[in-house]
C-alpha cells in the first residue's frame, strides 16, 4: 500500500464489470447509453457497458430492447441481427428473442421438433430500457429496477440536444471532476486564455469552497475573489448529481463502458426568449469528436474537451496510490469516502444513496440550477463540445427566432 | 423583490425563490429561517435540526450540514471551536470524530502535508503518520 489511496481503494472505485462491488453499486441505477434518435434511422446497435458486451435495438412495435451481444445459440453476434416486429432475430439461423430474453421462434427446431418448445428452455440475456428526455436508458440491476429519476430540468423549455463522446479512461476521473470548483478557473479559464494566445491573463481566484450533501448527490459552492456569499455560485451552487453525473443546468453522466472508457453523455437545453409554448418533438443526438484529426492531439477548444483532456491526462485508470491531495480535492475526498461507503450499503443488501422507489416522489424532482436565461441576440456557439453538426445549430436558430418573433403563437419544431 | 411574485419577497434572488419552491419550502421558511439557504432549511428539516439550534451553531461558524453531523455524534459548538481554533473546518472536527482521530494528531497530519480528510481516511486504514509520508 502506499498513500494517498491504496490499490485496493483505486480498484474498488474503478471497477464495474459484473461481480465488483463499485459495479454492484452502478448497477442500482438506470444510466443512459444512447440517444433514442439514434434509432430514427437505425434499428440495432451493438454497445458495451460496465464491461458487458450487449446489443440494442428497437423492433418494429418500437419496443426498445437491450440484449446480449451473442446469441445463446451459437454465440452469433447479435448486433448484425434484425429486428421483426416484436423482437431481435439472429441472423445466423434465425432464433428469435423479445425484450425480456425470452426465446419466440427457431426455425429449424420447431421443424424438427413441433412439440419440443426447446425455445421455452433458452433465454438470452437482457435488461430493461426506457426511454426519457431523449435519451435511452438501460438498467443492469436485479429486480426490481428504482424508478428512473424524473429530473424537473427535463421538462424545462428550450431546445434540447444530446452530445455524445467516447472517452478512453475510466469513469471515476470524470466523477471526481463533477465535485472540483477549482479545476475552473484553470482548465476552463486560465488555460482557455492561455491557447488564444492572451498570456498574462488570470481568472479570479477562488477564495472558498463549501460541499453540501444533499438527497441526490451533494452541492459544491465557492467564492471567488470577484464574488461574495451573496452571489449564486454560493447561495445556489452546482451539483455532483449522484452517482456518475454533472449537473450545471445541463447534464454530463459518464457511463462506464469498461474500466478504460466511459461514454460521456450530454444532455443540453438552451433557454428560448419569450414564453410562447414551445415543443420539440424530437431531440436530435450527435456524437462529439474528441480527437483533432489534422494534430492527431486531443481536441482543446471546448470546455468538456478540456476536461477530456484532463482526464485522459491522468491514464487510463489513474494511480491515485501517486496523488498528493490539498486543501482544493475535499470535494474529491468527501465524494470517495461517500462512493466507498456505499459500496457497503449495496454488499449489505440494502438501497444506495439516491435511488427513486416512490412514484410520488418522482415528478419533476427539483435540482439546484443557476438559470441561464436566452441570449439576447440569438443563440450563442455551443461551447461545451467541439463538432456540433450544421443542422442543429440550424434548428436551434429558428427555434430561437421563432420564439423571439411576435409572441402568443405557439411554435412547433 | 425576487422570485416573480410577492409570496417570495424573502429570497435574495430569483434563483433562490426557485430552490425554495424546488426543495418544498414555503414563503415563510426563508424569512423565519434567514439566513440560510434552501438546501440547508430542507436538510435541517429533514435530520431534525431546531432552527434556534441551527443558530447556535451557525454563530459558530458551523454550517447546517456539519451541525447535523455533530450533533450526531454528540459535539458542542465548543468541541468544533477547539478545532476551528487550529485553523481546521468544522467539517475536519466531525470526521476526526468519525474517524477516531485526536487534534493533536491531526495537527501532525497536516504538519506532514496531509490535508486533514485524507488523512482521516488514511488512519481509518491503519496507516502511521511515519509510513504514510515514507511511502509518499
Amino acid at each position: 500500500m502506499s498513500p494517498v489511496l491504496s490499490e485496493e481503494r483505486n480498484r474498488l472505485l474503478c471497477q464495474t464489470g459484473p461481480g465488483t462491488p463499485m459495479g454492484e453499486l452502478l448497477r442500482r441505477y438506470w444510466h443512459p447509453i444512447a440517444g433514442a434518435a439514434e434509432f430514427d434511422e437505425r434499428t440495432v446497435k451493438p454497445v458495451r457497458v460496465m464491461g458487458e458486451d450487449l446489443t440494442l435495438y428497437r423492433d418494429r412495435n418500437g419496443t426498445f430492447g437491450l440484449v446480449d451481444r451473442h446469441c445463446p445459440h451459437r454465440r452469433a453476434d447479435m448486433s448484425y441481427g434484425f429486428v421483426e416486429d416484436t423482437g431481435l432475430r439472429c441472423n445466423y439461423h434465425g432464433w428469435l428473442f423479445d425484450h425480456t430474453g425470452r426465446c419466440l421462434h427457431q426455425p429449424f427446431e420447431e421443424t424438427a421438433h413441433p412439440e419440443g418448445r426447446f425455445r421455452d428452455k433458452v433465454r438470452i440475456t437482457s435488461y430493461p430500457v426506457a426511454e426519457k428526455a431523449g435519451l435511452l436508458w438501460a438498467y443492469l440491476g436485479p429486480d426490481p429496477a428504482p424508478l428512473l429519476p424524473d429530473w424537473d430540468r427535463f421538462h424545462a423549455r428550450g431546445y434540447k440536444q444530446i452530445a455524445i463522446s467516447y472517452v478512453p479512461c475510466n469513469w471515476f476521473q470524470g466523477q471526481e471532476n463533477s465535485i472540483d470548483p477549482v479545476h475552473f478557473e484553470w482548465l476552463h479559464d486560465n488555460w482557455s486564455r492561455e491557447l488564444r494566445g492572451e498570456s498574462g491573463y488570470r481568472a479570479p481566484a477562488h477564495r472558498r469552497l463549501g460541499f453540501d450533501e444533499f438527497d441526490y448527490g451533494f452541492v459544491y459552492r465557492r467564492v471567488r475573489e470577484d464574488t461574495t456569499e451573496d452571489h449564486e455560485l454560493w447561495t445556489t451552487g452546482r451539483v455532483c448529481l449522484w452517482p456518475n453525473c454533472l449537473y450545471t443546468g445541463h447534464f454530463e453522466w459518464r457511463v462506464p463502458i469498461d474500466d478504460e472508457n466511459m461514454l460521456s453523455v450530454g444532455w443540453f437545453i438552451d433557454e428560448l426568449p419569450g414564453d410562447a409554448p414551445y415543443e420539440q418533438d424530437r431531440i436530435p443526438c450527435w456524437y462529439a469528436p474528441v480527437v483533432d484529426e489534422r494534430t492527431g492531439r486531443w481536441i482543446d477548444s471546448h470546455v468538456m474537451n478540456q476536461d477530456y483532456i484532463a482526464w485522459v491526462g491522468q491514464d487510463p485508470i489513474a494511480d491515485r496510490t501517486k496523488e498528493h491531495l490539498g486543501e482544493s480535492d475535499r470535494g474529491v475526498i468527501m465524494l470517495r469516502k461517500r462512493m466507498l461507503g456505499e459500496l457497503d450499503v449495496v454488499a449489505a443488501g440494502r438501497d444506495p444513496l439516491g435511488v427513486i422507489r416512490d412514484p410520488a416522489v418522482n415528478r419533476r424532482i427539483h435540482l439546484p440550477i443557476i438559470p441561464r436565461p436566452a441570449a439576447p441576440d440569438g443563440p450563442p456557439p455551443f461551447p461545451f463540445l467541439a463538432g456540433q453538426p450544421e443542422e442543429i445549430k440550424k434548428e436551434l436558430e429558428e427555434a430561437w427566432r421563432a420564439c423571439a418573433g411576435p409572441a402568443g403563437d405557439p411554435t412547433r419544431m | 423583490m425576487a422570485g416573480g411574485t410577492a409570496r417570495w419577497a424573502d429570497a435574495r434572488s430569483d434563483y433562490e425563490a426557485a430552490d425554495a419552491a424546488g426543495f418544498g419550502l414555503a414563503p415563510d421558511d426563508l424569512r423565519h429561517w434567514r439566513p440560510f439557504y434552501p438546501i440547508e432549511i430542507a436538510w435541517a428539516r429533514k435530520h431534525g435540526l431546531p432552527l434556534a439550534a441551527a443558530r447556535r451553531w451557525a454563530a459558530g461558524g458551523v454550517r447546517v450540514h456539519d451541525a447535523v453531523r455533530a450533533r450526531a455524534l454528540g459535539l458542542t459548538p465548543a468541541d468544533v471551536r477547539r478545532w476551528t481554533d487550529a485553523g481546521f473546518l468544522p467539517a475536519d472536527a466531525v470526521e476526526a470524530n468519525e474517524a477516531g482521530v485526536s487534534l493533536e494528531q491531526a495537527v501532525a497530519w497536516r504538519e506532514a502535508g496531509f490535508v486533514f480528510p485524507d488523512a482521516a481516511l488514511l488512519i481509518h486504514d491503519g496507516w502511521t503518520l511515519e509510513a504514510a509520508a515514507a511511502a509518499r
